[in-house]
């Protein structure tokens, strides 16, 4: 007989197995260099898809019939040392479940889109590959149970949205606007790789409900305040990156570089709120940090206003609606910090699925901009509540100036971040190379990074 | 500081030069500089502008896509010409490339025969290559088309020697003959000495290379030893000779000269990103919500006067651009530009060329503010005061900021040649950045790297292939003096990769007019002239090659069925603003400038339902407007993302999972909530007073006479007017889709042309018109009446204007058109869904109209139709002569009817329409297939609109322009291969007058074909006479229905003759067989 936590057990590993055995299904036949035909991948990988979604509304109606009552999922553990342990633990509660039937649903539809929008494309079965890691990856963080499954998670987010920013492998842009991406995620996961260090430093295991038990919204602080600080502070700093917040916002509207669907999926709905859902789980550990919430309201806020501002002069599309994404990512880090629950969660869902749409039609400007006219009998006003016309002018040409330069993002990143960086490399390539030096060889001579 | 005593004079002339380095540098020790030398500066500037101009994207903002020749400019020259001239300029492909000529010949689609034919016209009188007449330039040439060489470097060379065993084995794909001359003469050969100058090689890999063959004694023994000894022989032979060096002119600008130099420094990658933003902020029509401030100054002042200031932080190559700004605010473009080139030290002699290179590095823009430039009418919202000159500055300041920087870093690495120049962080300020620019410039150019020639080992491996596929054994390589060696060599050498594949493209053009033109020949024997009886229905739709299949599915239907086909604005050029649209936009082939605006008008009695519609429309529209851009904003943004943005799950699921449902109910939901208004055309004026735009509100009867006289006159529909006779414009619809407009009407510019059409049969309709026609000697039958119609060339369906307006008597007859068309659609949709690979090849015509349907309305839907890919032939002729014939959509049809045009006057004035329309048409889906991303705008997946103008790939690069990878993916590029029913006098003398026509054919943009009226022969223009054309082969295939000649097959289809569309022929004549 099954009790009811087998049942979500085996749903929640079905959760994440789906997606996973796509990857496999797709990617092992790839690799032997017969990939599935179009029609078989897109398949393959949206039933994947399919599978996990019915798997979650299945698991929300168990948990709804059991008043949300949390289910730890045991699935293994990686190591343990003494009473160290770093567990593979999986959590279906009122916000991994729900989260998961919304991301594997928007997958699903976009999974549907693709099939059509890449059709006979060469990069097809790398994109739904590409997917179906992301897939993979968004659950694996969603039902996390631990801070070590969460970070592995995270990085498959990672690096599938990395390569689909660089899905046009010939274009430079592109590459380029991966490999920005690529260095802002990889600064800022060291943030949470750190917190993970200090996690297991300070409950001897990476599990959350050792951490702020298991009872999501209501969760406890079971560590020290200090300790939350410290985590919150690093979790924030992670959620940055991912989330585009300031400083950390350059990278998104260079990653409209990818699949139109890509992008509605990663920039405009999961990818983006990731870092708002790592702080949504641990809020607990907010609640006991009010430094770490001060500063989540601040950046957040300052986030919503820079990419309000700088948005106003994008022209293209994609980059005006990546900076409108930011602005609701901003919104949602302050109401984090505000110490809501609800309001973020809803906010993220529906902020993600009129965005998707959003970019999804984004092609269709011209044509909602001729049926909007037609409605109108002219031209739509530009914005009454435009921002700087009731400036002087010689304000207005500053102004102008921070938005068109994107609030000099570029510019300060270069210098507060990426300069001493490089510096840094140098110093040690030069060290090394005097040293070589002193060691007798004729060390050859380096090249210069220009 | 040392005072210049031309320093006012200067600065009265706004110079840049004394105005920026005054201050920190002393003045440039230049040739005295007085104002008559300044104003021929600035002339010679704008001309060098002007003349860059002609270079650029001619396409304009993409909401209204005209298909044109994208190397318009190179029109005056020679085809073969030009296109290589295009593709140096621009960095381009002349032609496809060789390996897909390749599998064209592999596959059968060229010919070996086509190979020979035009090798054969393109060498003239050459004799022998070498001495002992084994050899000619012509098998020489044929082998190097037939089998693939490898041409290779060096090193490829050497990995392809150690990794493979090209050297012991004789190649798989040659001639048996070549096989046994080199197997028969290798036996006889003895043994070989060593190799005397093995010791002079001091390259490792060449003497491997040369031991190696001999190392493996044994198996296939006989070729191994062929094979070598031949190798050996070719080592022996390349090292008589030394190779070739070619000293290539230097490019002007500093970035290609810097890129040549490091490759790590591209200093367009430093400017594009900046350079782009500029220019989409200055150009954008109404996406950003805060539009450039000062942009009505022009983009050179609006920049300065933003970016100017000291405020603000830069990138490390950009800290000086706010200071070169500074100095040229205020001033003059022209100015700015001498001032920049002066100081970038670029002479004046290669001036021209540098500005035209820098205008073209970002040519999408560039063009695009050229075209602004030009007719600001066009601007979709507000003309923006954009100015070439103005850009070039521009550009041209921020180049310079850029290579001073460049200059800097390479100074590190310069720095033994630099002595005098201070080197360390920042060093280069104590030398004026113009010597010091100046400098870089003359040094980068001598020292750029001149074009080595392939390698000694290179070239042994290139003539080792080429004597195998020649048959020339070791004995005959050792037997070549060193002059006819030299000759072999460059021979090889001289057939170079533009050359073969200019010739696969004259093979591959070949064998499609050699099919066409065959199956032009044997079907014209079929034809039989319109008979006497009085056809059941008449429909003249557009030339448009897409109208071909539906034309043809029609008169499928029956014997009593004809369609005719004109340009497809049905010569009523016009303004048109429909009920629902707000302004109104011209319906007519560009060329054209339109005189009269017709206005759409609800009928009077829906007067109010069309005000209560509108209001309604208007209110929900404020509404989705505001949604739209509050969902952006902060405050708005955020409250109504946070509560209601899942609302969107319900179109988000439903376009993307039921696109053909969702659009039928969103169709329903229009429809209720604006239920259509009965309309009519305000055609005829009543007086004579210009609107403000300065034409005419609508036409008067002696207008309309004119126009109904002349279309019916072009067509040849003079006699024999059936009792209805349809005139169906076509349009296009899509969703998500920018380069919708594409796909429209080409005769309308780029606009649905329903409105024509509908215009059109309300004049043939008039009974004013038709007494007046009547008077002149065209009577058209009293019970004959017009009906206008559109087709959608997407959704395949036709709906009709003003169907309730014709009498009584008729309805019977619009009912069965109706149906006819309904039919003819299906059966349209049927067949165009063969080149669907998404539908499956045995769909049934119900499905088939069913899936079109839903392509045009889906969101994901990247290929909603092909547009006119495919397109290859244009027949100009009755069409009695070509119904039956099934041309797979590739043809333009215009019907012309040389019997009824005395002075060939009608063929003149269809040529002057149907010409640059079709050329144009052709040709850029020609450029878009041969290169997809140098004429092309390559795939739409990362597209991304910019400005409401056009479409940028990703989020800063270059204006895409050209056709989109998916509309020519299936597109053969092929020259138009236009056949015109008349003698090569008329057609002479018809295209006399046309100067833009004649230098298409004259340059060979397009194949002329005369068909003569009386015999049906057929001569081929070919350097400035018309040849017979002798048919291939006399048959064609001959098949029941077109569906039973098409089913089951995507690929492209040579004609076959359609029994079903073609005329009983009287008992009498004879049937061949």
């Amino acid at each position: 007989m099954m009790t009811n936590h087998d049942i979500v057990s085996l749903l929640v590993t079905c959760q994440l197995a789906a997606p996973a055995a796509t990857v496999a299904l797709v990617g092992v036949p790839a690799l032997l260099g017969r990939p599935p035909s179009e029609r078989a991948t897109a398949l393959i990988v949206g039933g994947g898809f399919a599978a996990g979604f019915i798997a979650g509304v299945l698991t929300l109606a168990v948990l709804a019939t059991r008043g949300f009552v949390p289910e730890i999922v045991h699935l293994g553990s990686w190591f343990s040392v003494g009473h160290h342990e770093a567990s593979i633990e999986l959590v279906a509660d009122a916000l991994s479940v729900p989260y998961v039937c919304f991301s594997t649903g928007l997958c699903g539809l976009v999974n549907a889109f693709a099939r059509k929008y890449l059709h006979r494309e060469p990069g097809f079965t790398r994109f739904f590959l590409l997917l179906a890691v992301f897939g993979t990856g968004m659950n694996l963080m969603v039902l996390a149970g631990s801070i070590d499954v969460l970070f592995a998670g995270w990085e498959l987010l990672g690096i599938s949205s990395t390569l689909l920013i660089g899905f046009f492998l010939e274009r430079g842009n592109a590459v380029r606007a991966a490999m920005r991406a690529f260095a802002t995620y990889r600064v800022c996961d060291v943030g949470l790789l750190t917190a993970a260090v200090l996690v297991h430093r300070a409950v001897g295991s990476g599990d959350f409900n050792r951490l702020f038990g298991e009872n999501w919204p209501n969760g406890t602080c079971l560590v020290p305040a200090a300790t939350a600080t410290m985590v919150s502070l690093l979790l924030v700093f992670a959620a940055m990156g991912k989330s585009a917040q300031v400083p950390f916002s350059g990278w998104l509207p260079q990653a409209m570089e990818g699949p139109t669907p890509s992008s509605a999926i990663f920039y405009g709905a999961l990818s983006i709120h990731a870092g708002a859902y790592v702080l949504l789980r641990c809020e607990a550990l907010l609640e006991q940090a009010p430094l770490a919430r001060l500063l989540l309201i601040a950046i957040g806020l300052g986030t919503a206003l820079h990419a309000n501002v700088v948005g106003r002069v994008q022209t293209d599309l994609k980059s005006m609606l990546a900076y409108a994404s930011m602005t609701q990512s901003g919104l949602i880090f302050a109401e984090i910090g505000f110490g809501w629950r609800i309001i973020p969660l809803v906010h993220v869902i529906s902020h993600a699925i009129l965005r998707s749409l959003q970019i999804l039609r984004s092609p269709s400007a011209l044509h909602d901009r001729h049926e909007l006219e037609a409605a109108l009998g002219g031209h739509p006003g530009a914005d009454r509540w435009a921002l700087g016309r009731w400036l002087p002018e010689r304000l207005q040409a500053r102004f102008y100036r921070i938005a068109l330069d994107r609030g000099f993002d570029q510019m300060v990143v270069g210098r507060l971040f990426v300069v001493p960086f490089l510096w840094l490399l140098e110093c040690a390539a030069d060290l090394e190379r005097r040293w070589l030096a002193l060691l007798g060889g004729s060390a050859g001579p380096g090249r210069r990074r220009s | 500081m040392e005072q210049d005593p031309h320093r006012f004079l200067r600065r009265s002339r706004l110079s840049i030069a004394t105005m920026t380095h005054h201050r920190d540098q002393p003045a440039p020790t230049q040739a005295t500089l007085c104002r008559a030398a300044e104003a021929d500066r600035a002339e010679s500037i704008m001309v060098a502008i002007e003349s860059a101009a002609r270079f650029l994207p001619t396409q304009g903002p993409i909401g209204v896509f005209i298909a044109q020749n994208p190397l318009h400019a190179f029109e005056c020259e020679p085809f073969e010409d030009a296109v290589v001239h295009a593709a140096q300029l621009y960095g381009a492909q002349p032609y496809l490339s060789e390996t897909r000529y390749r599998e064209e010949l592999a596959r059968g689609r060229i010919r070996a025969a086509d190979l020979e034919s035009v090798l054969d016209s393109d060498i003239s009188g050459v004799g022998a290559l070498l001495a002992n007449g084994r050899l000619s330039l012509r098998d020489l040439r044929l082998a190097l088309l037939l089998h693939p060489v490898r041409q290779e470097d060096d090193a490829a060379v050497r990995w392809t020697l150690t990794e493979q065993d090209v050297v012991e084995r004789l190649r798989d794909d040659l001639s048996p003959e070549a096989r046994w001359q080199l197997l028969s003469d290798g036996s006889e050969d003895g043994i070989e000495n060593q190799d005397p100058r093995l010791s002079d090689s001091d390259d490792e890999a060449t003497r491997r290379a040369l031991f190696f063959p001999g190392s493996e004694a044994g198996q296939a023994g006989e070729e191994q030893r062929t094979s070598s000894e031949l190798w050996h022989a070719c080592v022996e032979a390349v090292s008589l000779t030394r190779p070739s060096i070619t000293h290539s002119r230097p490019p002007v600008r500093h970035r290609d000269l810097i890129l040549a130099v490091d490759p790590a420094i591209d200093t367009d990658n430093l400017v594009h990103p900046l350079l782009i933003r500029f220019c989409a902020a200055f150009v954008d029509q109404g996406v950003a919500a805060w539009p450039m401030p000062g942009r009505e100054r022009g983009l050179l002042e609006a920049v300065t006067r933003i970016y100017s200031g000291r405020f603000g932080p830069t990138e490390p190559w950009s800290a000086g651009l706010p200071a070169a700004l500074r100095a040229a605010r205020g001033c003059h473009a022209v100015d700015v530009i001498a001032a920049e080139l002066d100081r970038l030290g670029v002479p004046e002699a290669d001036w021209n060329e540098y500005l035209t290179r820098t205008s073209l590095a970002l040519r999408g823009w560039a063009g695009m503010i050229r075209h602004l430039e030009e007719r600001p009418d066009r601007a979709p919202v507000e003309p923006v005061p954009a100015r070439l000159v103005d850009f070039v500055a521009l550009r041209l300041v921020c180049d310079r900021v850029a290579v001073d920087w460049a200059s800097r870093q390479l100074g590190f690495k310069n720095n033994k040649k630099h002595e005098n120049n201070s080197h360390g962080t920042g060093g280069g300020s104590a030398v004026p950045p113009g010597s010091h620019l100046q400098r870089l410039w003359t040094e980068l150019r001598d020292r750029y790297p001149p074009r080595r020639g392939p390698g000694s080992l290179a070239r042994a491996f290139l003539l080792h292939q080429v004597s195998q596929l020649l048959g020339l054994t070791a004995r005959d390589i050792r037997g070549l003096d060193e002059n006819e060696l030299l000759r072999l060599e460059h021979a090889i050498s001289a057939f170079d990769g533009f050359t073969r594949r200019r010739l696969f493209h004259l093979a591959y053009e070949r064998r499609h007019q050699i099919q066409t033109l065959d199956a032009l020949a044997s079907h014209v024997r079929f034809a039989t002239p319109a008979s006497a009886t009085r056809p059941l229905f008449q429909a003249v739709l557009c030339m448009d090659e897409r109208c071909e299949s539906f034309r043809r599915h029609f008169e499928e239907l029956g014997q009593g069925f004809e369609t005719f086909g004109t340009a497809g604005f049905f010569g009523v050029p016009m303004y048109y603003r429909g009920i629902d649209d707000w302004h109104a936009s011209p319906l007519c082939p560009i060329v054209m400038r339109p005189r009269h605006t017709v206005v759409e008008l609800p009928e009077d009695g829906a007067q109010s339902r069309h005000e209560f519609h509108r209001n309604l429309r208007r209110r929900v529209g404020q509404f989705a407007g505001s949604v739209s851009t509050g969902s952006r904003t902060l405050l708005r943004g955020g409250l109504f993302t946070a509560f209601a943005g899942a609302v969107a799950a319900v179109p988000l699921v439903a376009r993307v999972a039921f696109p053909r449902l969702s659009a039928r109910l969103g169709r329903t939901a229009a429809e209720l909530t604006r239920r259509r208004v009965p309309t009519r055309l305000a055609l005829e004026r009543e007086g004579e007073d210009f609107l403000p735009d300065g034409t005419h509100a609508g036409f008067d009867v002696d207008e309309m006479v004119v126009i109904v006289r002349r279309m019916l006159e072009d067509i040849g529909l003079t006699t024999r007017l059936s009792r209805l006779v349809a005139v169906i414009g076509h349009g296009s619809s899509s969703l998500n889709n920018p380069h919708e407009s594409a796909y429209d009407c080409g005769a309308c510019g780029g606009g649905p042309g329903g409105a024509n059409a509908r215009a059109f049969a309300m004049m043939a309709n008039d009974h004013r018109v038709r007494g007046r026609l009547a008077d002149e000697g065209l009577s058209i039958p009293d019970d004959t009446r017009f009906i206008g119609g559109i087709l959608d060339t997407c959704a395949d369906t036709v709906s009709w204007f003003d169907a309730d307006r014709l009498p009584e008597s008729h309805r019977r007859d619009v009912d069965e058109l109706r149906r006819a068309c309904d039919q003819a659609c299906v059966a349209d949709a049927h067949e165009r869904c063969r080149r669907f690979e998404s539908a499956p090849l045995d769909i049934t015509p119900r499905e088939a109209s069913e899936h079109v349907e839903a392509r045009s309305v889906d969101l994901a839907q990247v290929r909603p139709e092909l547009g006119h890919a495919t397109n290859a032939t244009a027949i100009i002729g009755r069409r009695s002569r070509t119904r039956g014939l099934f041309l797979d959509r590739r043809a333009f049809l215009v019907s012309y009817d040389p019997t009824t045009d005395y002075d060939g006057g009608i063929l003149t004035r269809t040529l002057a329409a149907v010409g640059p329309v079709a050329s144009g048409i052709s040709l850029a889906y020609f450029f878009s297939a041969i290169d997809r991303l140098g004429y092309g705008c390559d795939t739409k997946l990362p597209h991304n609109i910019t400005g409401l103008i056009g479409v940028m790939d990703g989020h800063a690069s270059d204006l895409r322009t050209g056709l989109p990878w998916q509309t020519v993916e299936i597109h053969e590029p092929l020259r138009l291969l236009v056949v015109i029913e008349a003698t090569p006098e008329t057609i002479i003398n018809a295209t006399a007058p046309l100067a833009g026509v004649r230098q298409l054919i004259e340059n060979r943009w397009i194949h002329l074909v005369s068909w003569d009226p009386e015999t049906g022969a057929l001569s081929v223009y070919e350097r400035g006479r018309f040849v017979p054309y002798v048919p291939e082969l006399n048959d064609i295939p001959v098949v029941d229905r077109s569906v039973s000649w098409y089913a089951g097959r995507r690929d492209h289809l040579s004609p076959a003759r359609v029994l079903a569309a073609v005329p009983k022929r009287p008992a009498s004549s004879a049937r061949h067989s």
